[in-house]
Formats: C-alpha cells, structure tokens, sequence
C-alpha cells in the first residue's frame, strides 16, 4: 500500500512537470481533427515559459500556417515541446525527429530554442530532416544567431523572413525536388554550353578581385554556374525562387514589365557563414594562391590591377605565387590586408554602423510579404536616397533583408543603411571598441544567454577588428571594460535574465561569421557575390567588379533571354532521376505538377530506395517490383539514379523468374540515360 | 539499453521490462535511492515519474488532435516506439542501437499477443487488464510481471537468434519417414488414448505436437479440433522456450554472454535444474519424470498457475488460443522428453464454451459503454445492434443457465469474476502416472532418433548452389519455413562455418529480412539488392494447389503505423492471402516466400535461374503432411 502513495506522489509531480513542461494544455474543448492536413513549423522558445504562469504562447516565436487558431499553436507547440523535453533528457540527447500516425516533424532542439517542421508521412525521414536543418542555416545566414535576433528584431519582423524562408524550400516545383532538397538549376539541355561557360568565366573573373570568395549567377531563380557549396548557393538563391516560383506569378509578372526597360542594380547584403562554410570558400580545393598575388598588385597599383582585370581569359592566370601564410583559413584577412594604407573605404563597420538609423520599433508592419521586383526598381531607390523619412525605412524594412543597396548611376558611391540594420548598428558600433577586452570577458561569465549574445557581438567585432586597429583607433584595457560593462546593461535591459544557463549551449551559433552578399542584378539574370565585408567599403574594388563583369552580364542575360524554355519533348517510354549528391542537382523526365499515375508509381519508389540509400551506406542498387511498376536504383558516392521503364508489364506470377522484365532494368537504363548525360557504365 | 513499458490512461505503469543498462542509466540520472529493499518500488516509481509526461502528452494528442505520437528519434540515436491498444499505451525504447524502430514495433505488438495468450479476452477490456497485469498484492505482481519479463527475454533472445522467428513461421524438421511415425504415434497412442480414458474429468487433447528445440517436428490435431493458428504455434513455441530454454543457439559462448551482459533483473527461470542435470549425467539412459505434487495453492485463480515457481510437467498452464468467435481458453501440458526435445498437448478444457458468451457479452457492454459515454447521439449508430433491453434478457437468460451450473449470479459485478474463475479454473488433465505413461510411450518412440532429431535440428537442410550463400523459403499459408541452419555460436560447424564470417551474414539475413518487409508493407513483392559484396533477393508469389503460379496483383499498401509483417503478430500474411482469394474464389490460394543472398560477382542471370531452381526445389519438402 506503500507503493499507492508512492505512485499518488509521483503523479502529482508528473502533473506539475507536465504543466511546466507545457503539457496540461488549456481545457477547452476545441478539437482540432483536421490538423494533419497542412503541414506546421514553428519556433519555440521554452525559456519564455517556465513558470505555472506563463503562457504558451509567449514561447511561441513563429507559427506556421500564421492563421492557425492560437489555441491550436499552444497545443502543438506545447505538447511537442513538452514530449521533446522529457525525451531528451531520458536520452541525454536532443529529439531529431517525431512521428505520428498521420504526419511526421523534423526536430531541432538548441539553446531552449525548439524547432519543428511537418510533413507527410511518406516523405523520406531524412529530407524533411534536411529541410528542417535548410531552414534554420537559411535563417541564420541572413539574420545571425537566432536568440540575437530576437533580441534585435520584433517577432514579426522575424515572422515575415520566417515566411519568406519556409516560402522558398517548400516551393520546389516537384515532389521529386523536396524528396532530394535539392537546387533548381537552368535546363542545361536547352542551352548554348557556351552560355554556361560564360557564365562561369564571369565568376572567375570576379574573384580576381581579392575581396571576393565565391559567387554564382541566377538566371530567373535557377542557377546557371555557381562557385559555392550547395547549401550556400541555396541561400542565396532566397530572393530570387521566389520571385520567379510558379507561386509568385503576380509577382513575375509584376516583374515582366520591367524586363523592357534598361534595368540593372546592385545591393549588397550583411550575411552569417559558418566556420566551416567561411573555411571552404577561403580555401577552396583549387590553388588560389594566384588571386592573393592581384591582392598584392591591388595593395600596390590598384589602376593597373584594374585594368588587367578588365580584359582576361583563363590563361592569363597569373603563375602561383606560394604564400602559404596567406592560405591559412583560420585567419581570415590576408596579412596583405594590412598594409593597405588607408584607403577609400574607412571601414566597414564605418557604413555599417554610423549610418543614420531610422527607428525601427514602432514601424508598421504591412500584412503581406513585399512584392520583390519591386524592391530592385529605381523607385526604391529614390525612397533610399530621401533617406531619413520612415517611410523609406518601413518600405525596405518590409523587404525582410537588410540590403544596402546603390543604383549603377552612384556606383556604390555611397551607400545607404536601411532601417532593419539600425539597432544592431548601435550595438556594433558600441562593441568595437571593446576589442581588445574581448579575451576577457569571455572568461567572465560562459553562462548565460547574454553572454552568448555578447560574444556573438564580439565576434561580429573580432571579425573587423583588423580594420579598427587599422585605423588605430588602439583603446585602453580599461576602457574596453566600462564599455563592455555598458553592453551588458544594455543586453540585460532588452532580455530579461531569466533564462537558466544551458549546458547545450554550443558555440555553434554565435561563431557565426559576417559577411557580405553583392548582388547585380540585370533584369533577370542575377549575379551573386559572397564578399568580406570590406567590399562595401572600398570603392575601388567595388567599381572594378561591377565594371568588369556589367558588359558579359548584359550579354549572357539577353542570350539567356533568347533562349527558348524548350518545350520539354515527349515524355519517353520511361521516367527517371538522376540525383547529383555533390551538386545537389536533379535531372528528371517528371514534370511539374501533373503526374499520371506512372509517374506517382516512380515518385513512391523512388521515395523508398532514396530513404533506404540514406540508411545503408554499402547500398549499391535495387530494384522494386509491385504488380504495375518495377524502379530500378542505383548509386555511387556522387550520384543516386531511379529508372522506370513505362508500358504494362507483362503476365507475370512475382515468382523467381529469369526472364522478368524487372531485372533487364539496369540493362535499359545504361542505354536510355546515356542521352541524358547520365552515365551508368 | 532498452525498455518496454505498458501504460494506461491515468498514467499508470501496468507493467514494465528494463535491461540494467536502462535501469542504471535511470538510477544515475536520477540518483534513485538504492536501498536494500526499497530499490523495487523506488525503481518503479521513477519510471512511472519519467514516462508519465509522454503518457499524458499522449492522451492530450489523442483527445484534442485526434492523432498520436508513433516515434521519437534523438540526435543520439535512442529509438522510442509507441503504440495505443485501446486504452493501453505501449512504449518500447532503444538506445543501443541493436533494434530498429521496426524492431521495437514488432516487440510491442508481441508483448501483446503474450498477454492475448494469457489473459485472452479480458484484454478487450483496459480495466480488467489492468486488474490481471497490475494486482494490488505485490507480492503477486512481482510473480507475474517476472514471468511476462521472462517470456520478453525469451522472445528477443529467440528472435535474435531463431530464423523461424525471424521470418515468423514454423521450421519443420525434414525426415518424412519419422515424420510420420511420430504422426502415427501422437494420434494412436497418445490423444486417441487419452480422450478414451474416462478419466479425464471433461477435458479433451485437442492438440499435440512435439518440438526439438524451436522446431516442429510432428504436429496432430484431433478430429474435432478447430484450427491452431501459425500466430498461436509460434506463440506457443515461445511459451515453451521460456519453460524449457533450449542452449542450442547459445552454448558456451553464450552463456558466457548471458552472464555477462544478462543482469539479475533478467528472471530467467531455472527450467527444473535437477532433472536436467540427472538426464545429462546419466547420457543415454532414458530420463524419468520426477513428477513434483500439483501446487497445492493452485485453484483459486489461472495466474497462480502461470506463477508457479518451478514448472511442474504436469501443471499446465493456461492458454487462450484464437477462434472464430473469441480468445478460446486451453490447457497446455509441456513435457520435456530430452533437454531440447518436448512434447506438448493442448486440451480443451469442460467449461470453456462458457467463454463464448463471456466474451460475447463482455464485447458488448464495451460497445455499449462506449456508447453511453459518447451520449445518446449514438442512437442511430445503435441500430442494426441490440439494443440494451435485449442485450439484459440475453444475459439474463445465460445467468439462468449458468445458475443451473452451480455459479454464484448474485451481482453483475461477481458473476464476472465467477464466471472468469470458472472458466479458467485448471483441472490437471491428467494424473501423474497417466501422463508419465504417454511421456514414456514417446521416450520410448523417439530413443533411437534421439542424437538424429538434436542433429537433424541443427543442420536442415543443406545446399547445393555455388555461390549461394543462404536462402530462406516460407510457406505462408501453412506458416512453415525451410532455411540452412546458421548456427553462429554453435561448436558444431554450420555450411556457413562459425565465427566473424557466420556473423556477418547473420546480420546480413536478418537486415534482408526486415528491408523486404519493409518493401512488402508498401506494396512491393518483389526486391533485388546489391550491398556490398552481396546480391540479395526477395520474391512473394502466389501458387494454387498444384504448383500452378497465379498472377501478381497490386498489393495494398498499409500505413506506417499497422501491424507489422509477420504471423505472429495480427497475422499480415493470413489477410494478405484472404485478399487474394477474394480474386480466386474457386482454389486454395497458397503464398510463398524465397530470401535469397549471393555472392555479388555471380552474374544477375544466374543468380536469377538459381532462384527459380531453388524454388522449385523447394517446393517438394513442403508437401510433406502435418495432418
């Protein structure tokens, strides 16, 4: 009878920890059964709600579909976050992923942060995963840390990118692209190889420039050349799918208009890197060692670099020059940084953060996401110069970005700070100094979530730093530490200190690293530059880039332009896939969105092979057979391909059989594909 | 480290399994007291506190989205599997890495038909079944959650090791001509004589069969017997393995490993060690039945039967075997002729038709509470159902007739419990001499095939493909499976030698079996896979009586959330081949099953012809009678 008691006590706990946990929902008897409908993603916050007295919802960061009940919203958030919690910590380990019997969620658990996307069930285990992980480094890539930006940006500001960014992975054309998350390229079938080629001579061309890392030119939301890693190059796609996916048809048209008139802009883009993103750009396999030799003739003659720049081929690579202290990935500004004398461009940080900001705060929130063609028009532009009114400032606000942006007229004369910069501007311009205290406060106090922000701060800061003690603006210990202190007030005033510190605190996110992203737009063709934040800065570099690449971009944009879409030919007496691991390219015969029956058959194998390839590593291929279809898969270590072979089968008893169509699959498979650039030999 | 609990609604842990490494974790987690004593009930508590979140997390999903949790996978990878039988919540739980989901699935959905085989219908009901898992005597629980941790350890270390268990069919024993004499044996000498004997006190051998190891080796059912489901027999077979535990898979090396890794929580019972011991000194000489007297504390209720310290041969045990109508109860009586060789008869016990109309009525108030408890808005669903007026007469009716049969009917309420322990008392079919009589009779039979059959056990079937490295053929419509032994542990060496080599492909027939069950449940019944330096086949077919092979038909799809593929949980194959009848109403519809794996260099087109052969092959053994 003991153990009654026992059990009596050990419910009652449960009861509390259930409702710290979120999980005694409020009673209402509202039953939501048509749920499993859409699919879900929100962000959620469990530090927000720890007592008995907060609420759910104040924990609720971004809520998608937006119109969902709020009762709803604290159901799902509660319940998941509660379960997810209590996992974690039987596991010791963070939740990944959570079933249901009619949808299932992608998991992320960091830093109290809770995030989770839903999908059907029947979309591969591992591609729902990735597009989780897609979204959050896509977040993360324009915004910086996510608790950061919540401390800077208002939950709505944040919603609007939130939807943006949800808006631009789920918006793959086919199902076959959300199985593979993979990037929406041009239909390299329909077009010149030569166009590509160009296309890829124009990158190259701009890394002559040393501040330059990689780049990629989009041609309508489709990559046509990229320099990048895939996981980048999609994020800097964000804009531009959406602009051009068959969702937004109000908005390309919209944009169509424009294409007439001479049109051509560029913006430039605070953007995150992680390490390891920076690591790959700055050291990229191939020898660049050539382009730190230009760096040196840019730090001595810039008119001369200039004009070599502007006329070059692939063989007039300058020879190698082995520096190797140059390469080192960890120290990212080449020492020959430094002995630029003063130049044109103060600093970043200069225009970053002096600029004058318009208050951000109160501004009005338009409902809808911003038509984006409508954000590269002269027009917008007109507004930035009359800079200072806040209308301007709420216009470029709702743009979701923090883009500077300059019209080719001023070529980047001079450069205008948008509203959405403002207070983190502050902040930053406060924290540089403190530059030199930096060592120091980070062994002041490694706990709490401030302290996370701060160092982030400090990163920002570390990752300027050279050019403030360029200008040598040197500051005493002791100053650094009264304005270190001030940063905290600062912090502790915006972020009531409530969060208990977390032992999963990594240092993942606040490691992240600012860069820039520069974007030339001509009509639709898009060139896309990641670049070390002194580009916005120096104008010499800025022109050369700009300059060098204007003449070829206009070009290839109205080759790209002339080019027929292709009408796709008729479907062949087969359907297949090719998945391009390293790329992170599809080729395919399925398209769009009317499939017939066939083609489900194909999309549901093909499902099951690519999730039974992600478990196995040793997997090389397999064929599935049901009565109506048999899919044939194969796979290396650079590519997946699924081969279907159209028409009835033929009588046949499932029974061993040699003679089975089914297993001639590889066989049709080597010859068909061979057409389509897909070699299975 | 793993775990397996059973919940209910209000949270309440009816029932739980840990492995140490789990408990450990918990402990340290959670700095539970581990005082002498109080370490139970501690223990228990703090998997109740820990669970208890994701129980009532559960119930809220159900109740306000109408949609529950399946799984949960962390970033570590700690599988949790959960699954909701009416009102009771299953959770299985994996952090080592040894089971898949699909795995722990499969367990939750075993653990389910165990408790079917022994509590039968009362697990219709969540409040009885808690009653039976959970009785508030402690003393009690810890007996019968011992033996349903036991039976658990039983079926993993079975399913682990057993091919049979790993495809869900039964292994027969090849050898026609013994076959049919132990056939001969069991009908004429045994149950023929038995139910002759007046004896008997209305209990009838309905069932009889004798097991080496895990395999069958001669199987009769009396002529008025209904049919013993292939779920049922393997069922059986693990009830069987968790009394007398076979070494055969485990030997030294395993025993070793039980040692070592099988903590004390892991109540595996000594099978009557005395016996065994005698039988093993004494080598060749026949073994004698030490009959112990029945417990004299047995009666009162069916569990103590079940939780009798030491099985007795002659106490049987109760078991609930499917039927048409409901969960039927039966007596099963194990005999262990040899270690590793056992006799085992199922009666049908004098009061069982009582349990059609306990279960009729007890589905019924179910319904109808159900019913009340959505209020009255359920009206027009009632008809085409009785209604409750005439559900009273009926019941007032059976009371009646019951009455007559000397039952207390007093209260609704006790006539339940009476007629339950009516209907599961347990009469010891027969007396101890009796029963030594047939053991003697089949020790004598079986003496000269003895070190044969234990053989013969390990080594099936054997092959003759070059570059064949293992296959396994099922007959999914007498639920019967052919495969080459793959004695890993074994000293005797199998085709496939022992050691890492034998161990690898282990692994490899067990992930072929779980990947073309996975591809089955989806629809595909046909699966080639190249992995490694391997080729791998699987093939489902349909054949009617004569070998003659019928065409392939689209097979449903089922969600990710049924039952998993097997036949000793919710038999998957048993509707598959009610689906294709439907199609071929005027034959016998048979399903077959080849998995194959090949050495990876062998050309396609042979491999293929291979298969085919060995199917056709194959096809012979299995004509073999079981009456």
């Amino acid at each position: 009878m003991e153990n009654t008691s026992v059990s009596v006590s050990s419910i009652l706990i449960v009861i509390l920890e259930g409702k710290r946990f979120g999980l005694t929902a409020n009673c209402t008897s509202y039953v939501f059964h048509h749920i499993s409908k859409s699919s879900f993603f929100f962000l959620y916050d469990s530090s927000k709600v720890q007592e008995e007295v907060d609420l759910t919802r104040d924990g609720i960061y971004y809520f998608s579909p937006e119109d969902t009940p709020i009762d709803q919203q604290e159901l799902l958030c509660g319940q998941l976050a509660g379960v997810c919690r209590c996992v974690s910590e039987l596991s010791s380990s963070p939740v990944r992923l959570l079933h249901l019997r009619k949808s299932k969620y992608a998991v992320r658990m960091k830093d109290k942060f809770l995030w989770a996307l839903s999908c059907v069930v029947d979309i591969p285990d591992v591609s729902v995963c990735d597009l989780l992980d897609q979204l959050i480094a896509l977040f993360c890539f324009y915004n910086g840390p996510v608790r950061q930006s919540y401390q800077l940006y208002s939950k709505q500001e944040l919603a609007l990118r939130w939807a943006r960014y949800l808006c631009h992975l789920q918006g793959g054309s086919t199902e076959l692209h959300h199985i593979f998350s993979c990037l929406r390229t041009i239909d390299s079938t329909h077009i010149d190889p030569l166009l590509l080629l160009k296309a890829a001579l124009i990158l190259q061309a701009c890394q002559r420039c040393p501040l330059v890392l990689a780049g990629c030119i989009l041609y309508r939301g489709r990559v046509v050349s990229t320099q990048m890693p895939p996981a980048l190059t999609v994020k800097v796609m964000v804009y531009e799918t959406q602009t051009y996916s068959q969702d937004f048809q109000v908005t390309a048209n919209g944009l169509s208009s424009l294409v007439g008139s001479p049109f051509s802009s560029t913006a430039t883009t605070q953007v995150f890197l992680m390490p390891t993103e920076l690591h790959m750009l700055r050291c990229p396999p191939v020898d660049r060692a050539c382009r730190y030799k230009s760096r040196s003739f840019l730090s001595k003659k810039s008119s001369f670099v200039r004009s070599r720049l502007l006329s070059r081929t692939l063989s007039d690579t300058p020879t190698t020059d082995t520096d190797s202290s140059s390469l080192d990935p960890t120290h990212c500004p080449p020492p020959s940084y430094k002995t630029v004398p003063s130049s044109p461009r103060s600093s970043l940080s200069d225009e970053l953060c002096f600029s004058p900001s318009p208050s951000r705060v109160n501004t009005p929130i338009h409902s809808n996401l911003m038509n984006q063609s409508e954000y590269f028009t002269p027009d917008s532009h007109v507004h930035s110069t009359s800079n200072g009114t806040n209308l301007c400032a709420v216009e470029e606000h709702l743009a979701g970005l923090n883009i500077k942006q300059d019209i080719d007229a001023n070529s980047g004369s001079e450069t205008k700070s948008n509203g959405l910069n403002s207070d983190q501007d502050i902040q930053s311009e406060e924290i540089k100094a403190p530059a030199n205290g930096y060592e120091q406060s980070n062994c002041l106090d490694n706990h709490s979530d401030l302290d996370s922000q701060i160092k982030s701060e400090e990163n920002k800061l570390d990752a300027n730093n050279h050019v403030t003690n360029k200008n040598g603006n040197g500051e005493t210990e002791e100053e650094a530490k009264t304005k270190s202190k001030q940063i905290n007030r600062k912090l502790k005033e915006k972020n009531e200190p409530t969060n208990t510190p977390s032992p999963h605190e990594t240092l993942e996110d606040t490691s992240l690293v600012p860069l820039v992203l520069y974007q030339h737009r001509v009509k639709g063709l898009v060139l896309a530059l990641l670049v070390e934040p002194e580009f916005i800065t120096d104008h010499s570099a800025r022109e050369e880039v700009h300059h060098s690449s204007l003449a070829s971009l206009n070009g290839l944009e109205a080759h790209l332009r002339n080019t027929s879409p292709g009408t796709p030919g008729p479907p062949g007496p087969y359907t297949f896939a090719h998945y391009d691991c390293i790329q992170n390219t599809l080729t395919t015969n399925v398209c769009g969105r009317s499939v017939g029956p066939q083609d489900q058959a194909f999309v549901k194998a093909t499902k099951l092979v690519h999730s039974h390839f992600s478990r196995l590593d040793t997997l090389q291929e397999a064929i599935v057979r049901n009565a109506s279809s048999a899919v044939y898969g194969t796979r290396t270590t650079a590519q997946e391909t699924y081969f279907l072979q159209q028409g009835t089968p033929v009588r046949n008893s499932g029974s061993p059989d040699p003679q089975d169509s089914a297993f001639s699959l590889p066989r049709k498979a080597r010859l068909r594909l061979l057409k389509h650039g897909v070699n299975l030999l | 480290m793993k775990c397996l609990l059973l919940a209910n609604e209000s949270a309440e842990v009816l029932f739980y399994w840990t492995d140490t490494e789990f408990e450990q974790r918990v402990q340290e987690q959670y700095g539970v007291s581990q005082e002498e004593g109080e370490r139970l009930p501690a223990f228990e508590d703090s998997i109740n506190t820990l669970f208890a979140p994701i129980i009532i997390s559960c119930s809220t999903m159900v109740d306000r989205l109408g949609d529950n949790y399946t799984s949960f996978s962390t970033e570590n990878n700690h599988i949790y599997v959960l699954h909701q039988f009416e009102e009771c919540l299953y959770i299985a739980v994996n952090g080592d890495g040894d089971e898949t989901e699909e795995d722990l699935k499969r367990k939750i959905f075993v653990m389910k038909k165990l408790t079917e085989i022994m509590f039968g219908m009362v697990t219709f009901s969540g409040a009885l079944l808690r009653k039976e898992l959970r009785p508030q005597d402690t003393e009690q629980r810890n007996r019968l959650w011992k033996k349903l941790r036991s039976l658990l350890e039983t079926y993993s270390r079975l399913r682990e090791n057993d091919q049979s268990f790993l495809v869900e069919a039964v292994e027969r024993l090849i050898h026609p001509t013994l076959c049919e004499q132990c056939i001969e044996f069991l009908e004429r000498r045994l149950v023929q004589q038995i139910n002759s004997n007046m004896d008997r006190m209305g209990e009838e051998v309905l069932h009889a069969f004798i097991l080496v190891h895990t395999k069958l080796l001669a199987f009769y059912s009396s002529r008025n017997a209904s049919n013993l489901y292939s779920s049922d027999l393997l069922a059986l077979i693990i009830l069987v393995q968790d009394l007398y535990p076979s070494k055969i898979n485990l030997d030294e090396t395993s025993e070793e490993l039980e040692s070592s890794s099988v903590p004390e929580v892991f109540y595996t019972p000594e099978p009557s060690p005395p016996e065994r011991e005698s039988v093993r000194q004494r080598g060749d000489s026949p073994p004698v039945f030490q009959f112990v007297d029945p417990d004299v504390q047995m009666a009162e209720d069916s569990l103590q039967t079940l939780e009798a310290p030491t099985p007795d041969p002659s106490a049987p045990s109760r078991v609930f075997l499917e039927s048409k109508e409901c969960p039927m109860p039966h007596s099963m009586y194990c005999l262990p002729l040899w270690p590793g060789i056992t006799l085992v008869l199922l009666t049908k016990i004098p009061n069982s038709h009582v349990a059609t109309s306990v279960c009729y009525f007890l589905e019924a108030f179910v319904k109808l509470e159900k019913r009340l408890c959505e209020g009255h808005e359920g009206a027009a669903a009632m008809r085409g159902q009785p209604s409750v007026q005439e559900q009273r007469s009926r019941l007032e009716k059976l009371i009646k007739t019951w009455a007559g049969m000397d039952i207390q009917t007093s209260q609704l309420q006790n006539a339940w419990t009476d007629f339950k322990n009516k209907a599961f008392i347990c009469c010891p079919l027969c007396t101890g001499s009796f029963l030594q009589l047939s053991a003697w009779a089949a020790v004598k039979k079986l003496m000269d095939w003895k070190d044969f059959l234990l053989v013969k056990s390990k080594r099936n079937i054997t092959m003759e493909f070059p570059g064949l490295i293992h296959f396994i053929y099922v007959d999914r419509s007498n639920g019967q499976m052919i495969a080459p032994s793959l004695n890993v542990t074994d000293r005797t060496v199998s085709e496939l030698g022992k050691g890492p080599l034998a161990d690898f492909i282990k692994k490899k027939v067990w992930s072929l079996v779980a990947t073309a069950q996975r591809y089955l449940q989806k629809g595909y019944a046909t699966v080639t896979l190249r992995d490694g330096d391997y080729f791998y086949c699987y093939f489902l077919w349909f054949e009617n009586e004569t070998g003659y092979k019928l065409e392939v038909i689209d097979i449903p799809s089922s969600p990710d959330d049924g039952a998993p593929v097997g036949m000793l949980t919710c038999d998957y194959y048993r509707k598959l081949l009610r689906y294709y009848s439907k199609k071929h109403q005027n034959e016998v519809v048979k399903c077959y099953e080849l998995f194959t794996v090949h050495l990876g260099v062998i050309p396609n087109e042979y491999i293929l012809q291979h298969c085919s052969q060995l199917a056709r092959k194959l096809w012979e053994p299995t004509r073999i009678p079981l009456l």
